[in-house]
């Protein structure tokens, strides 16, 4: 048994770095993270572009520089850290089962937790598509780590399946790195990444971006020859007669994220079934006392910014439950998701405190009217499901709102889809 | 290029010829195993969902057809096989059911016959029965027997454990080695390989998806084959509650087969979506994913696409199919002597201990000489399975071998050390690790530990990272360095 920790953060990507140097900052003696790789950052080391820190720190910073700043803070703070160590139960009093080389099998039970571990990318098996099972087949990230943290290259000719950011940033890179992206394929009628990525990563490097298209075949018996592609129809099933093929030797997946949820599961942790995170109050505590959770692990966000600072809510929220025992859950008001509103993150919130709510829409579209309930509204000029949509809302404005269950939010489109 | 002379030559190591191999190894006999992939149980054992058939679950085992005697004769056989060999068996029992009560009749002759037969007593239980067992079957459901007997078995695994075990016992196994051309001689044939000439007395051709056109090659095709595609799809691990023992439901048509299989794992299996089809053709379709889908929700309606996390094809190679029943070919051709086929469309892995004792019957009454071996060791040790073991056995494990505790594949819970043991018993390529310790079958299908796996395949095996391959030749991982593109100006 590893002594008296006070919070344990579980992941060392950017969510559970800025957590750990945060509980330490709210006066947590001992903080320790935990992280199965070999090394801190989660998928920062390998997100060698630029665009990270921008709101955080208003600089242009590369993943390997913004995890630097973080790593030195946790550093200079004295953040405990247990490499290529995994987590491997949690249970509901918040027991630790860990398992290392060095120490082997052990049990910790801190005073409060942090459920920091990021996503998953969604796989090629679970998008059904026909064909033949060849090598050459990748979800961006995992190529991406290949190309930039082991320095080796899956193929020349690439398609990538999904506009995720990751996918058209990849589209990008092997480019740069003299291979040619033949295109990059999209079911829905819009990106799935932002619209910088598109601009910056498509268009200025002259890959095409086939929206409404998706791969209806995958050629190739030792390697991957090649894939089909064709048109799809409102209900997103190919059309007949509009199939193309592409050759390539790698086909890239870029179709989502999921929130890496297996522990929490293993917690009874409430997980929502549209953010595929648990479900949190106002400090990110969830529904087992003394369990926070921030970063991708909640919700998949756009911006490595705000992961870094919903993690610094958990993590002094956490620092204080592992002083104090315990604290108040802020579940005051329920946040509903109304009219072409996807979820709203956090899902409840305490009606008392200034509070950022984190929110996407389902549809895009023009001239878009947001509106908490009857105390906030704000026009947007588009919205997109992409793009996360954050809004700070006033204690003061909340006010008002105290003696209600719930707040809905909803997102009227005046401009048309 | 060697020249190799050898008594017994067996073509093919899927589990008809490493079984084979293995129940010969207990004999003072040259035998010699060839397999033209990088790895054994890549045929259509692969492709394979693991029941050990009764030969009472379908009314198609007829006690007549040869298939039918080879599973009788095997069914006493497998789970000591296992037990020797250190590979999982795991009676999980099975419900035979039925939507529409018109059938039942079909139930209590199979159920007739079953006891006639002597195989036991399978009990008929109406819905309200089989919901309480079953509690996610749909309320389509009228009732079904239930075979308690019924047990799965990982078919590549036990491949493996018997192609090592035959190894161990004195076989000489030959992977890459793919046969080309046969020439008959009077008292040998010349085997013509990828890898030099092999001359031997006796051929035993197990072949699988290509066993007809090997015995083509001598002029021993004296039999038909049917190749009919069968699609099965993988469910995710959070669905595996939905059924604890196979459940079927009794064929509503002809060549229908409906199941949902507990593998050794825990996850679950379902199809089989049958379909004739050109040969050599593995790939999915959208059309068999979404017919097996509808299927199995007649099973367990709360089944959805979401949960579907992988799916394959292989293909069942049924003789007679074309006048409506299928049977198997494990005999001495009838035109080329000292020349055995063999093979089973279904079920070819639970027949498999059967069908080698019978090969080694053929081979013993055409007069080879077997004396038994002295050496032969029937014990093979499995490697250990980090995510089964007990906290205790962990503890130990890591205390010897610190590998143990380091976790490579989060989703299904496989150590370093683990996967270092599957390339020290042959494992050369990132399909042949998992097939052996499992890591990126689970939810993430890789995406985690494949760039782990491969830098540790390299690192066992001694090769650059852009050498290991997915399954062998032509099918590297990642071919090319950073930056290579740009040095060689492409
Ligand atoms: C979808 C599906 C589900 C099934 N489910 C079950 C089940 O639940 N229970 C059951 O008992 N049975 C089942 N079966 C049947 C079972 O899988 C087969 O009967 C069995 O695996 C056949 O084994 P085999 O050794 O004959 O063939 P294979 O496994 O195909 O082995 C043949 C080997 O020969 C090699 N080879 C071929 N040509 C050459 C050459 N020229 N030179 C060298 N090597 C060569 C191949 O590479 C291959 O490895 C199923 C089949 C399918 C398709």
């Amino acid at each position: 048994m590893v002594s008296k920790v006070d919070v344990a953060v579980i992941g060392a990507g950017p969510a559970g770095l800025a957590a750990a140097i945060s509980a330490r900052e709210r006066g947590a003696e001992r903080v320790i993270i935990i992280e199965r790789a070999e090394r801190l950052g989660g998928l920062l080391p390998q997100c060698v572009h630029n665009g990270f820190g921008l709101l955080y720190f208003e600089k242009d910073m590369t993943g390997p520089e913004y995890e630097k700043a973080f790593v030195d803070k946790a550093n200079s703070l004295k953040v405990e850290f247990m490499l290529e160590t995994m987590v491997i139960d949690l249970n509901e009093e918040g027991m630790l089962t860990v398992v290392n080389r060095q120490q082997g099998y052990k049990k910790i039970k801190p005073g409060a937790i942090v459920l920091a571990m990021g996503c998953r990318e969604r796989p090629r098996g679970a998008l059904g598509i026909p064909g033949e099972r060849p090598a050459g087949i990748f979800t961006a990230g995992t190529c991406q780590r290949f190309v930039n943290v082991e320095g080796f290259m899956p193929g020349s000719r690439y398609v990538v399946l999904g506009s995720g950011d990751i996918g058209m940033i990849m589209a990008r890179r092997l480019t740069l790195e003299g291979a040619k992206v033949e295109a990059v394929v999209e079911i829905m009628p819009w990106p799935g990444g932002l619209i910088r990525n598109e601009v910056q990563c498509l268009h200025d490097f002259g890959i095409r971006l086939l929206l409404e298209h998706t791969i209806t075949f995958i050629h190739g018996k030792r390697r991957i020859k090649g894939v089909t592609v064709a048109k799809v129809d409102r209900d997103l099933r190919p059309i007949k007669g509009t199939e193309r093929f592409f050759p390539c030797d790698c086909l890239l997946i870029s179709a989502g994220l999921i929130p890496e949820n297996e522990l929490s599961k293993k917690a009874g942790i409430e997980l929502d079934l549209v953010t595929g995170g648990p479900v949190v109050d106002q400090n990110r505590q969830t529904s087992v006392p003394g369990i926070f959770a921030g970063g991708n692990v909640v919700q998949v966000h756009d911006l490595v910014d705000w992961v870094s600072w919903e993690a610094e809510l958990a993590g002094a929220a956490a620092a204080s439950y592992a002083d104090k025992g315990k604290i108040k859950r802020a579940d005051q008001i329920r946040m509903v998701a109304g009219e072409n509103i996807k979820y709203v993150v956090p899902q409840y919130i305490s009606g008392k405190d200034d509070v950022t709510l984190h929110l996407r829409v389902s549809r895009p579209g023009l001239r878009a009217n947001l509106k908490v309930g009857n105390i906030l509204s704000k026009r947007f000029r588009s919205v997109r499901p992409s793009e996360m949509i954050i809004l700070d809302i006033k204690a003061e404005k909340l006010r008002d709102a105290r003696t209600l269950k719930e707040l809905v939010v909803d997102c009227k489109l005046e401009g048309g889809d | 290029m060697s020249k190799i002379e050898t008594e017994v030559l067996i073509i093919g190591a899927g589990v008809l010829g490493a079984a084979t191999a293995r129940e010969l190894s207990r004999y003072k006999v040259d035998v010699t195993l060839v397999e033209k992939e990088v790895d054994v149980g890549w045929g259509i054992t692969k492709a394979n969902v693991g029941v050990v058939c009764q030969g009472r679950d379908t009314l198609e085992f007829r006690p007549e057809y040869h298939r039918t005697k080879l599973l009788w004769k095997a069914l006493p056989l497998m789970e000591p096989l296992c037990k020797e060999l250190d590979v999982p068996f795991k009676r999980v029992g099975a419900y035979l059911m039925i939507r529409n009560l018109a059938r039942k009749d079909k139930l209590d002759k199979l159920a007739k016959r079953t006891e006639s037969l002597g195989l036991g007593t399978d009990t008929y239980l109406p819905y309200s029965e089989l919901k309480k067992r079953e509690p996610f079957i749909s309320r389509d459901i009228k009732g079904g027997l239930y075979d308690h007997a019924i047990a799965v078995v990982h078919p590549v695994c036990l491949t493996q454990a018997l192609a090592e075990n035959a190894v161990q016992n004195g076989v000489n196994l030959m992977l890459e080695t793919e046969v080309e051309e046969i020439q008959t001689g009077d008292s040998y044939f010349s085997v013509r390989t990828n890898q030099g000439e092999i001359k031997t007395r006796y051929i035993i051709n197990a072949a699988g998806e290509w066993v007809d056109k090997i015995a083509a090659m001598v002029n021993a095709d004296d039999f038909v084959l049917f190749p009919i595609k069968g699609y099965v799809g993988v469910l995710d691990r959070d669905c595996s509650e939905l059924a604890k023992s196979l459940l079927a439901i009794l064929p509503e048509e002809p060549g229908d087969m409906n199941i949902v299989v507990p593998t050794v794992e825990g996850n679950l299996l379902f199809g089989i979506q049958l379909q004739i089809n050109r040969r050599h053709d593995h790939s999915t379709t959208e059309h068999m994913a979404r017919k097996a889908l509808e299927n199995v929700r007649k099973i367990i309606p709360e089944i959805s696409e979401k949960d579907i996390i992988n799916s394959f094809c292989g293909y069942l190679m049924f003789r007679n199919f074309e006048i409506g029943w299928h049977e198997c070919e494990v005999a001495m051709s009838s035109r080329v002597s000292r020349f055995v086929n063999m093979t089973i469309g279904y079920p070819g892995v639970s027949a498999s201990p059967g069908a080698a004792l019978e090969v080694v019957e053929i081979l013993r009454n055409d007069g080879l000489r077997l004396d038994p071996n002295p050496k032969f060791n029937p014990y093979r040790k499995g490697i250990p399975d980090f995510s089964v073991l007990s906290e205790k056995e962990r503890k130990a494990l890591i205390k010897k071998d610190p590998k143990f505790g380091h976790l490579v594949c989060r989703c299904e819970m496989v150590t370093e050390g683990e996967i270092t043991e599957a390339i020290k018993r042959g494992a050369t390529t990132l399909d042949g690790v998992k097939f052996r310790v499992r890591p990126g079958t689970g939810r993430c299908q890789g995406g985690f530990c494949g760039p782990r796996v491969t830098r540790i395949l390299a690192r066992e095996l001694g090769i650059p990272e852009t050498e290991v391959t997915k399954a062998g030749k032509g099918s590297a991982v990642v071919p090319l360095r950073t930056k290579q593109l740009l040095e060689e100006g492409n």
